[in-house]
């Protein structure tokens, strides 16, 4: 029984961070159809302004609101240097010049922050320990299954009720008719960014407080996890993205669970072969998105 | 055909100058830059044949180079230096010692195959999944890279190959790369690919089998690359898995949007700009480190002004240098003029060829 | 209301609409007819801001907005229904006309008076409220982009090919409505391929030929005068 809770948790926690991260990344690919490849350095840079602001003495609270609002101002930022410049002119052209920014980005931290990891302020909630059920686990935990619960609810309740989110889906559907209503197109897509932003900021602290220290290569794990999620659950549907997050977080925890020791390094490949397996069989993702006809 | 044969003797006229002004020069540091030109020619070549074929980015291009380089490396290291080099390797390897003419083809061989049994449920994906997915190839091979020690001393530097790669090994390799690449562009594969790239359903309309047919460009590009990785390592003679991954991929996609991913073209002379550009802003990184203007090493300025670049070619010619023609039309064009010019006494009026863009209005 | 000058729209090199001059009048009900390819829906386009002009001037109650984007157009009072049908299939009948009204999102009472009267229009869009707009039948589709466009509160409506496809029998039920929305005060400019019903609704059309206009008149001239087997064979 307490397996059965530990396995539990472990999936819905992971689940509820590979989810925020999906979720991040498919925002943005819904309505521009376009991949962000500088999504992951949204979380580099919730960490580094931890960092920065660290030595504040502000509350910590404080300090990951501003390392959120810095995540929302470089998404937002990466729209105006990466995609609004190149947008009409080719999808390679803007996964070019987004993985262009992104190593920009690193190399930034790089240079002007430190190669070296950095440690990041962590509140003590996050490693106080909570017995449930028989099952001793970290706090930080059950965080991020609330934080993804909360969000995810949020995130809904705003696709489905407010007049932005019925215009984001409608233009992730067709951009070009939603401008003929009236919906201005800039403030959709900086929505979508900002609100990606929002999401890998929030997503990206959880992250780094199982380390507790920022590189500037952190985003590329968070990343490639986005990818994965996004790739299985259905390019275009936001429940996909969660659904192939949650998916994703069970497959990885089960082959921890399963792998011997010598063969758990290469859990990775067990993954992705995984992955490789259901993309055979179902080649656009589990979930279908909006309609469309034309290929995706 | 005239097309082609000119832009083969152009653009392998080009690397043949750089390999003789090498060595003309005689200075060892051009040498090894050279060398390194004509490897990354192979490579770039080699992500051209699916990139410019297919229209699909492909991130996974740098994991094969790995995949040949390992593979030439276990074949070719003395077996004396094995047991240092390689010490949990298993007992059936060795005693194997092959001469690296015949490892860097097998190391070609190994990574094709790998690509070709990899990559066959990925070729039906859309182009933004694909990417993805290829991405993800990457990571994964990497990985396998990282923890494999039996096969690749894991993390740990590599040592011992044997130093086979000269600057006229690499030029040659570098020419049959550029033959091939352009043999396959005019291929019926290459055509096809070509066709589907442009517009998928006309392409699947005459039977074009889609993802066969980058299957194909594919499994090839992994070849070139396999190829390219065992030469390099042969040249470098010890090497670790982090020198296949992100910053070389970086590198690598610089050198073929800069040229322009859709022709052969592109891809060499991109390999030419980025490589001069980036022999210079290390070199620059050096003094500036050396005069000790700024208390912290600079590293990383070499890539932030990569990146701008390649943003900036993207914004003002999104095909990059060459876009759309080889250097052979141009050539045979520029002197068609000079014919008729010498024939008439006038210069010919050009006729205007710009192709019909699209007129809808984008941002608001 | 609605002046048109010399308009020039490309497509690259090809001149898709060569100088064309048209006008609608405060109230008006102008057709804008003519073979395929001859322009028509390009000259809408260009109008409701979707293409950029080349040449010449679009005038809106004497302001220009030629170079005005698509939302600008619709925050002017311009709503447009283009020829191909858009209706965002995976959002509800309700949700596609509470987008319609998206400049005047704030309010929420006449938003749902506007909900109401569209429903009264369009008894059938009331049934199908909470369904996926992709479920619904072309001609019922047509009605919920013309209601969808309605809902902006429009002064001046763009309307393309709202026959094309569809059932003669629904075919009358829409020009009912066109000719309703018309007795309603509102200006229209109507691009239709079916001549006999366009000028049966119109005030006034424009034949158009090739990119230019070949005539223009009353619709009760135009009927009269233009052979309009001609026209439907591109003559």
């Amino acid at each position: 029984m307490t397996f059965a809770i530990q396995f539990l948790i472990d999936v819905l926690s992971l689940g509820g961070a590979y989810a925020l991260m999906a979720l991040g990344l498919v925002v943005v690919f819904g309505i521009l159809r376009l991949v962000n490849f500088a999504y992951g350095e949204l979380i580099m840079v919730a960490g580094y302004t931890m960092f920065l602001v660290s030595g504040s003495g502000l509350p910590w609270l404080v300090m990951a609101a501003v390392a959120v609002v810095m995540a929302i101002l470089a998404s937002i930022a990466t729209d105006y240097v990466a995609f609004r410049p190149v947008r009409a002119k080719s999808v390679t052209a803007v996964l070019i010049t987004s993985f262009a920014f992104s190593t920009l980005l690193q190399n930034a931290a790089l240079l002007f922050i430190s190669p070296r990891p950095r440690t990041v302020p962590l509140p003590d909630m996050f490693s106080q320990v909570v017995v449930i059920g028989g099952v001793i686990t970290p706090m930080r935990n059950l965080i991020t299954i609330a934080a993804a619960v909360i969000l995810l609810g949020l995130f809904a309740l705003l696709m489905r009720r407010t007049v932005l989110g019925i215009a984001m889906r409608a233009a992730a559907t067709n951009f070009t008719m939603a401008r003929m209503l009236g919906v201005p197109s800039n403030v959709i897509i900086s929505a979508a960014f900002a609100i990606s932003g929002l999401l890998a900021g929030v997503v990206g602290l959880l992250w780094i407080g199982r380390i507790g220290t920022v590189v500037p290569g952190i985003g590329l794990g968070p990343l490639l996890i986005a990818f994965i999620a996004t790739v299985i659950g259905g390019m275009r549907s936001l429940s996909g993205a969660v659904i192939g997050g949650f998916l994703l977080a069970f497959i990885d925890t089960s082959l921890n669970y399963t792998l011997p020791q010598d063969l758990l390094k290469f859990r990775d490949a067990f993954t992705f072969s995984l992955v490789i397996l259901i993309l055979l069989w179902r080649p656009e993702g589990l979930i279908k998105g909006p309609a469309t006809g034309q290929r995706t | 055909m005239k097309h082609h044969l000119l832009t083969i003797a152009v653009l392998g006229g080009l690397i043949a100058l750089a390999v003789g002004a090498s060595e003309a020069f005689g200075i060892r540091l051009y040498d090894r830059i050279a060398t390194h030109l004509c490897i990354s020619l192979v490579l770039v070549l080699g992500l051209q044949v699916f990139m410019g074929n297919s229209g699909i980015l492909s991130f996974a291009h740098i994991g094969f180079m790995g995949v040949g380089a390992y593979t030439s490396a276990v074949l070719t290291i003395p077996v004396q230096m094995k047991g240092m080099a390689l010490p949990d390797l298993y007992p059936v390897m060795q005693g194997i010692e092959l001469s690296p003419y015949l490892a860097v083809a097998a190391g070609g061989l190994a990574a094709a195959l790998v690509a070709a049994v990899v990559s066959f449920p990925l070729m039906r994906l859309s182009d933004a999944a694909a990417v993805i997915t290829s991405f993800a190839l990457l990571v994964v091979l990497y990985t396998i890279m990282t923890h494999w020690s039996e096969v690749t001393n894991g993390p740990r530097t590599l040592f011992g190959l044997p130093k086979a790669t000269d600057l006229w090994t690499a030029a040659v390799v570098a020419l049959l790369a550029l033959g091939a690449a352009l043999a396959f562009k005019e291929s019926r594969t290459g055509r096809l690919l070509r066709a589907s790239r442009d517009d998928e359903h006309a392409a699947a309309a005459i039977g074009a089998n889609i993802p066969l047919l980058r299957w194909r460009a594919f499994v090839v590009a992994a070849l070139f690359a396999g190829i390219g990785g065992a030469l390099w390592g042969h040249f470098i003679t010890s090497f670790s898995p982090k020198a296949f991954y992100l910053k070389e991929t970086f590198l690598i996609l610089s050198m073929l949007v800069i040229g322009g991913p859709a022709t052969v073209t592109g891809a060499v002379i991109g390999t030419f700009v980025v490589t001069v550009a980036y022999e210079s802003l290390r070199a620059l990184e050096g003094l500036i480190n050396e005069a000790k203007l700024i208390d912290q090493p600079v590293i990383g300025l070499t890539e932030i002004v990569l990146a701008m670049a390649m943003i900036g070619v993207l914004v003002l010619r999104p095909g990059g240098l060459f876009a759309t023609r080889e250097i052979g039309v141009l050539v045979a064009r520029q002197m068609a003029r000079w014919e008729t010019r010498s024939w008439t006494g006038k210069p010919p009026t050009a006729p205007s060829t710009t192709p019909t863009p699209k007129n809808p209005k984008t941002s608001g | 209301m609605l002046e048109v000058t010399d308009l020039e729209v490309r497509y690259g090199a090809i001149r898709a609409v060569r100088g064309i001059s048209l006008s609608v009048a405060k109230g008006e009900l102008v057709a804008l007819i003519g073979a395929n390819g001859a322009g028509k829906s390009s000259t809408l386009m260009c109008i409701a801001g979707a293409l950029n002009a080349a040449a010449g001037s679009v005038r809106l109650a004497g302001e220009d907005v030629t170079s005005a984007t698509p939302e600008k157009m619709v925050r002017k009072g311009v709503a447009t229904v283009p020829e191909t049908r858009d209706v965002f299939p995976d959002l509800t009948v309700s949700e596609n006309l509470r987008l319609g009204s998206y400049i005047r999102r704030h309010d929420t009472a006449g938003i749902a008076q506007d909900q109401e009267h569209m429903f009264g229009l369009f008894p059938v869009l009331a049934e199908r409220a909470a369904q996926p707009a992709g479920t619904l039948s072309g001609g019922e589709q047509q009605m919920l982009v013309i209601a969808r466009a309605m809902m902006s509160r429009p002064t001046v409506l763009l309307l393309d090919e709202p026959s094309l496809g569809l059932a003669p029998v629904i075919v009358d039920q829409i020009f009912a409505m066109i000719a309703e929305l018309k007795a309603s005060g509102l200006t229209i400019l109507l691009v239709e391929q079916n001549v006999a019903k366009a000028l049966l609704v119109a005030d006034r059309a424009y034949v158009m030929r090739l990119g230019t206009v070949s005539t223009s008149g009353t619709a009760a001239e135009i009927s009269a005068n233009t052979d309009l087997s001609a026209l439907y064979l591109g003559g």
